[in-house]
């Protein structure tokens, strides 16, 4: 069926729409763009700990030393191979319940389940972190428990290491995938898998052939949301992986908190940036494809 | 062998049936529709049949078959939704191959099948389509075509034509009737609008409540409605409150602003019962349009309506109000408002029913 409808232009009349977005842009626009501009900026400048003056002495030895170090670029690979591990554990965990949130018709049971879901993201992740610590250290419940039922003598390594950064971050990302996944699947009408079921379908050909394609959108969606907060986040690496998984927010808080190297640090938070957005165009394409041409 | 039987099939959900007891016997080749009011249980009647719904009691067979605890991918049977349910990642073409594809048929076949059934449907040259850029009227067909290219043993159609404009409406009623007349399917089609059933259907069923109040040809539907909840649902009838004096050889006489008129007599009318008289506006005659042997009453012409091919009057009789409609043609005396004249029926186009 094809849609119908005025788009928000017609709505509004163009002129005073832009009136009504003018504020946001401003804030976005001072607050966000300026300063990851010049931060940006300063990583084309020779690397001087303690000075944070633009100059217009442009060089790229910043960059150079990030793709000749093995401590650096083996960050880069760290990162990204970080980021599509989470993302595919929370697909994995999260496909599930968002299909159980998207065909769950009855209201009460409905918003009982998308408040347990949203309810993990009212904590502080910071918080949030030291209740995992409490749960997965080396004395932590599940060791303790597991020590006194005799079951290990010495405690697994569930923290200060890749696992414990996985368990982290698929934590805090889980509702961003969910949240991804509800709307798409539940704008599947329930007729096409009853279509696909009486054409000769069984229940798992039905969901391989029209629910799962169908879902693609929000799984590529979700995807690219969580691999990019993952490979982004700074605070989950730190205490889960206790400085010792280091990946490329990490680099960017030593460099500029610690050792005052703004540059050098500005060139890691941009090939960061630059992750991320080779990110967004690898997902775009493939949404292209897995949409059969339609977009 | 594809004929259906459904015997004393029941959902219950909670407190409440949405379908009791349907007991229904439907003929290899027929077309047979449910005909009902929104939440009447027709369609959970389709869906249970489809096997989307499992009945709460009773047993659903084709052909002789018990299907009843199959899963819908093993009943052979073919749905068109209400909604079509294109696939929209899929093109034309392989929305049609789908039950193809899962029935492990080789290629040749299969481009061979999509091809003629395509050609049925009239939609050669559409293979490369989507969903969004066909039509409701293309998708209909796609639809159709996607569950008849699997040769399905009967064809189940959920208000196929309640997504479409008034005139495509029209021409695909025909021609939905005429492929199902060509490919002798066992049909059951689904819908609330009594103008496609009596129109398309060998039979119609008329639900309402979760039961089957009526079977019968269209004809036996329209001219001797069992019961008022089918007078008043199919068609325009006159109800008007009677008292019943007599009752003899499946006719009543009953009594109506002080005249004795002679109807056929619904079932458990017997004398002094309260009823009411049902007649079609189109069977009232007004003055010398009645015949020897009609009923005749008194009555006064209250409005004169003029709607082209028809007249519409409004007719006082005592206190209660009957609406006829005539032809407009040649020979067809007009009444003016205000005008005393006799109307009445012939007996047999009319019919008493317990109130």
């Amino acid at each position: 069926m094809r849609r119908r409808g005025v788009s928000i232009s017609e709505a509004f009349g163009g002129f005073r729409l832009w009136w009504l977005v003018l504020p946001a842009f401003l804030f976005f626009l001072a607050f966000f763009v300026v300063p990851v501009l010049s931060l940006l900026a300063i990583s084309f400048n020779k690397t001087v700990p303690g000075v944070v003056t633009l100059t217009d002495a442009f060089t790229l030895d910043n960059f150079v030393r990030i793709f000749t170090r093995p401590l650096y670029y083996e960050a880069i690979l760290r990162s990204i191979g970080l980021g599509v591990v989470v993302a595919a554990v929370a697909l994995v965990l999260g496909y599930p319940l968002a299909f159980l949130i998207a065909k769950t018709e009855h209201p009460g049971r409905n918003t009982a389940l998308m408040i347990l879901v949203l309810a993990s993201m009212q904590l502080d992740m910071v918080i949030r972190m030291y209740g995992l610590m409490v749960l997965m250290g080396d004395t932590g419940l599940i060791n303790s428990a597991l020590i006194g039922l005799h079951l290990i003598d010495e405690p697994l390594p569930l923290m200060y290491n890749a696992f414990g950064v996985v368990v982290g971050l698929v934590q805090v990302t889980l509702p961003f995938m969910v949240l991804s996944l509800v709307g798409i699947i539940r704008a599947i009408h329930p007729s096409l898998e009853e279509a696909a079921r009486s054409l000769g379908a069984s229940r798992g050909e039905a969901f391989r052939r029209v629910v799962l394609p169908l879902s693609m959108p929000g799984i590529l969606a979700g995807s690219l949301l969580v691999f990019a907060l993952s490979i982004s986040s700074y605070v989950v690496p730190a205490l889960m992986g206790g400085w010792k998984v280091v990946v490329l927010p990490i680099h960017i808080y030593q460099q500029i908190a610690e050792a005052g190297r703004w540059q050098f640090g500005a060139a890691v938070a941009a090939i960061l940036f630059l992750t991320s957005l080779v990110a967004v165009f690898v997902y775009h394409r493939a949404a292209v494809l897995t949409s059969g041409g339609r977009t | 062998m594809s004929d259906i039987r459904l015997v004393n099939l029941t959902k219950s959900y909670g407190e409440g049936n949405a379908v009791s007891d349907v007991d229904l016997a439907i003929e290899e080749g027929e077309f047979f529709s449910l005909l009902g009011p929104s939440g009447c249980g027709k369609s959970t009647t389709l869906r249970m049949i489809a096997g989307f719904v499992r009945p709460t009691s009773g047993r659903i067979l084709i052909g002789g078959d018990d299907i009843t605890a199959l899963p819908p991918e093993r009943r052979d049977i073919g749905i068109v939704f209400q909604n079509y349910a294109i696939f929209p990642h899929m093109n034309v073409a392989e929305n049609i191959a789908f039950g193809l594809k899962l029935r492990k048929l080789p290629k040749a076949e299969i481009a061979r099948r999509i091809e003629d059934s395509l050609r049925q449907v009239g939609l050669s040259g559409y293979e490369t389509r989507y969903q969004r850029q066909l039509s409701g009227g293309e998708q209909q067909r796609v639809a159709l075509a996607r569950v008849l290219v699997t040769e399905p043993r009967i064809l189940l159609l959920d208000e196929p034509l309640s997504a479409l404009d008034k005139g495509l409406r029209e021409e695909m009623k025909f021609w939905i009737k005429d492929l199902q007349k060509k490919l002798k399917i066992t049909t059951i089609y689904v819908t609330h609008d009594q103008d496609e059933a009596l129109t398309m259907s060998d039979r119609i069923g008329v639900m309402a409540k979760s039961r089957i109040v009526q079977v019968g040809t269209p004809q036996e539907i329209y001219e001797r409605p069992k019961t008022l909840f089918v007078t008043s649902f199919i068609g325009h009838s006159n109800v008007v409150d009677v008292a019943v004096r007599r009752v003899a050889d499946g006719m009543a006489v009953v009594a109506l602003g002080g005249s004795e008129l002679a109807s056929r007599a619904g079932a458990g009318l017997a004398e002094g019962a309260a009823a009411k008289l049902v007649v079609r506006p189109e069977n009232i005659l007004i003055g010398t349009a009645l015949r020897e042997g009609d009923a005749r009453l008194p009555a006064t012409v209250v409005s004169e309506t003029y709607q082209g091919a028809i007249v519409r009057y409004r007719l006082a009789v005592g206190d209660q109000e009957i609406v006829a409609e005539r032809q407009n043609q040649a020979h067809v005396e007009r009444f003016a408002p205000g005008t005393a004249v006799t109307i009445g029926w012939a007996p047999d186009w009319s019919e008493t029913l317990l109130a």
